[in-house]
Parts: structure tokens; C-alpha cells; sequence
């Protein structure tokens, strides 16, 4: 459902923003930690920018359905 | 003195032509009266001075027709004209009118007759029927002598109205005859509303609308009657008889064409009401294009930052991915499972661990030569 998506898209952004943090905050590199939570922002991001086409190519649909009506 | 021998009967109707010249309308008291086996009314005439009298007739028709009641005593005008009846040699006023003389029997003849048709709810409101809407094909009835006709008209106003007239007498007796004609002839015509209007009166001449015959006939007339007879004090037993009565031709003319200005008028405010839908749709339309530009520029820029902060977080997450620096050639060491970032953090002798992109190697601390600063240099001997 597209409620969803987008609430999937949002976590995933609040996610990668922890992650992100995460990484800024460590003084000390716990590699084993640190490689588990790029290869989780990888997959992440991957998901996000997939999830993100999508979305905008539904905007693109809709757009010209409007546009459409308006001519 | 011509030669010519008459006969009995020509010579009759000789004078009898000639007798009609003296057309004439007589007042007098009535006498005797005789109503014959055919209905036909004899009776005489008494001037109030002199006692002089004359003899009348009138025709059964024309008795019932004015709804004159001849009794002894009882004071009339009728018009006619002198005859001689061929049968008997007599002469007679042969009435074709007859009226009630004196406002007083006229007033007591009104009441009389309104009381009985009252009695009868000839004036029942229940039995009057509404005056069409939106009507088009009028019938009047009216003098056209004098401005009723042209007061209605111009009241009227112009909404296609087709108005068939009948010029009738309505006053005096004698309008009777006009006026039940006319509605008579009004039954085959193809109108929707018929008005009967005169101007104002008095209780005599307005007497031919106090008529018995003519009030049955508004009555039972098959469409809705306007009457519009002005009046003094008593209201016309007709106009009490109509659908509606109203005071002058004009308000007639006002009340038949009322649906047509109202119509004109909801119309008039049907179109600015629509010219008003229309214009909030087409601003509603312009509100709905003008939120969707917004909404289009703020769901690019939304895209826009969520792009933005992808990237962000791909940049930071390449910058701190071990792997990467690895493979650049960095390695990282680490003693005791403690990344040494100093040179406290490692011993000469002691064994430490080089994390390389391939694997650990393990190395011997040799020597720790600090760096001028604050920084240090270690020194590892591979194992």
C-alpha cells in the first residue's frame, strides 16, 4: 500500500540518519559494527531510491492525468 | 287619404309600424297582473298622480330573462314600445325591459336575491376556482366605449397575451342581454381566464350585474371568471359569483399577467444565480490550479531533499565504510582488541594487530619513537 511505502521511506530515512550519526559519534571503530550498519544503510538506500522512483514516476502519471483534464 | 281599402289586419300592422316610433321607457306603479298559460305576463301600468293607466305585456322570455317580479304595487320602468294585439283590438305597451324603480326595491330586491343564492352557496369560496398561471388566450367582456378597455391594456403588459373582446352594453337593464349573450358565445371560444369589467356605478345602473340569469351563468360558465365591476357600497351579486373579484380592470390586468412578471423575474434571477455558479466553479477552478502548482513545487522540493539527504547518507556512509580504507591501503592496528590511535597505546615487545584488507598480521612492537608534537610513530617487527 502506498500509505505504507511511504512510511517505509520515511523509517528508512530515520534509519540512515541514526546510522549516519552513528558513524559520527564514534571515537572508537568497532569494525565489525560499523561494516553490519554500512551494508544495512547500503541496502537502505537502495530500497529508498527504488521506493523513490517509484513514487516519482506515479507523480509523473498523475500529473499528466491532471493535466489532461485541464486541456 | 289614399284610396286603398285595408283589411282589418293590415291596417294593424300599419299602425303597428307606425306605433313603434314611440319607443319609449315608462314608469309606474303596477296593477293587475295576469300571468297567461304560455307564461306570457299581462299587467297594467298606473301613473302615482293621476291614476292614468296603460296596458302592458311582456313575453315569457323576457320576464324570466330580467328576474322582475311583477306584484301589485310594485313601482317599475319599462321599455318597449305601444302595439295593438290584433285578436282583441286592445292596445298594450309590449315591454321588452323591465326594471325596478327607486333605490329603495332595488336595494330590497338585492338583498333579497343575495340572501337566496347564498342560501343556495352560489357565493361559496369552496366552489371558486384559481385564476390559471402563465395563461395566454383571455376572454373579456366590456364596453368599449370609455377607457376600461384601454386601462386593462396597458396593465396588461406584453407577454403574448391573445385577448379576444366582446363589446357589450353594462349598463342598465338591457346589458343584460348583451352580457349573457356574450358569455354564452365566450363557452365555445378556446380562452383560459374570462374577465367581465365595467368602470363604476351606481346600484342602478349596475342593476344588469344583480341579474339571477347572468349569476348562474358566470357560475356554471366552464373556466375561471375575473370579475371587475367597481361598486359603490353593495358589491354586484356577479362579481360576488366570480372566481375573483377585484375593484378595476387594471388590478385584472395585473392579477392575469402576476405570473408572468414573476416568471420574468425568477428567470432574471435564475441567470445571475447561474452567471454566480459560474464564476465560483471557473474561481474554484482556478483555486484547484493554483494548489496544484503548489502542491507540484513542493512535492519536487520534498523529492528534491529526500534525494539530497539519500545522497548525504551515501557520502557519509562511503566516507566511514572500513572496507574502503582498506583498500585504499590503510591498514588499522589494534592491541588487545583496542585500536591504537597512540603511541601509550602499544609496548615495545608487545604483539599487535595489523587489519589489512585481506586479512590481520600480526606484528612485535620494536621500537615507539614519539613525534615531535603530540603524535607517535611505532615501530612493528612483522611475526
Amino acid at each position: 500500500m502506498p500509505k505504507e511505502d511511504t512510511q517505509n521511506l520515511n523509517s528508512n530515512l530515520k534509519r540512515l540518519a541514526e546510522i549516519t550519526e552513528w558513524f559520527d559519534e564514534q571515537e572508537e571503530v568497532d569494525l565489525e559494527e560499523g561494516l553490519k550498519k554500512v551494508k544495512e544503510a547500503v541496502g537502505l538506500i537502495k530500497t529508498s531510491k527504488f521506493r523513490l522512483k517509484e513514487i516519482e514516476n506515479e507523480f509523473e502519471e498523475i500529473k499528466k492525468e491532471i493535466d489532461i483534464e485541464n486541456k | 287619404m289614399e284610396d286603398k281599402i285595408f283589411t282589418i289586419s293590415e291596417y294593424i300592422n300599419l299602425i303597428n309600424q307606425g306605433l313603434k316610433e314611440f319607443s319609449a321607457k315608462i314608469i309606474g306603479e303596477v296593477g293587475e297582473v295576469n300571468v297567461w298559460a304560455t307564461g306570457h305576463v299581462s299587467f297594467t301600468l298606473k301613473d302615482e298622480k293621476n291614476k292614468s293607466v296603460i296596458n302592458c305585456i311582456i313575453w315569457k322570455s323576457r320576464y324570466e330573462l330580467y328576474g322582475i317580479e311583477l306584484k301589485e304595487g310594485n313601482k317599475i320602468i319599462a321599455s318597449g314600445y305601444p302595439e295593438i294585439w290584433p285578436l282583441t283590438g286592445r292596445l298594450s305597451f309590449k315591454a321588452e325591459v323591465i326594471e325596478y324603480a327607486g333605490e329603495g326595491i332595488l336595494k330590497k330586491e338585492y338583498e333579497k336575491l343575495k340572501k337566496k343564492l347564498t342560501e343556495e352557496g352560489i357565493f361559496e369560496i369552496s366552489r371558486k376556482r384559481a385564476i390559471p398561471t402563465y395563461p395566454q388566450k383571455i376572454g373579456v367582456i366590456t364596453s368599449l366605449k370609455g377607457a376600461v378597455m384601454a386601462d386593462f391594456s396597458n396593465n396588461l403588459g406584453k407577454f403574448g397575451f391573445k385577448v379576444k373582446i366582446i363589446d357589450s352594453r353594462v349598463e342598465g337593464q338591457t346589458a343584460v342581454v348583451d352580457l349573457l349573450s356574450s358569455i354564452r358565445t365566450f363557452r365555445k371560444e378556446n380562452i383560459e381566464v374570462l374577465v367581465i369589467m365595467r368602470g363604476g356605478g351606481s346600484l342602478e345602473t349596475l342593476q344588469p350585474f344583480n341579474n339571477e340569469m347572468l349569476v348562474r351563468e358566470v357560475v356554471n360558465f366552464p373556466i375561471p371568471v375575473i370579475a371587475a365591476i367597481g361598486h359603490d357600497k353593495d358589491v354586484p351579486l356577479v362579481s360576488l359569483a366570480a372566481d375573483l373579484e377585484v375593484s378595476t380592470p387594471s388590478i385584472a390586468a395585473i392579477t392575469i399577467s402576476e405570473s408572468w412578471k414573476e416568471a420574468i423575474l425568477f428567470l432574471e434571477r435564475l441567470k445571475i444565480s447561474l452567471q454566480n455558479f459560474r464564476n465560483n466553479l471557473l474561481n474554484i477552478r482556478n483555486d484547484l490550479n493554483v494548489f496544484w502548482q503548489n502542491s507540484l513545487i513542493g512535492f519536487k522540493g520534498l523529492l528534491l531533499r529526500i534525494n539530497q539527504r539519500l545522497e548525504n547518507a551515501e557520502n557519509i556512509i562511503s566516507a566511514n565504510n572500513p572496507e574502503r580504507q582498506l583498500k585504499k591501503g590503510y591498514s588499522i592496528a589494534s592491541f588487545g582488541g583496542k585500536i591504537i590511535k597512540s603511541i601509550k597505546d602499544a609496548a615495545i615487545g608487545k604483539n599487535i594487530d595489523l587489519l589489512v584488507v585481506d586479512g590481520t598480521i600480526i606484528s612485535q612492537v620494536k621500537n615507539i619513537n614519539p613525534v615531535r608534537g603530540y603524535k607517535g610513530k611505532i615501530e612493528v617487527q612483522n611475526k
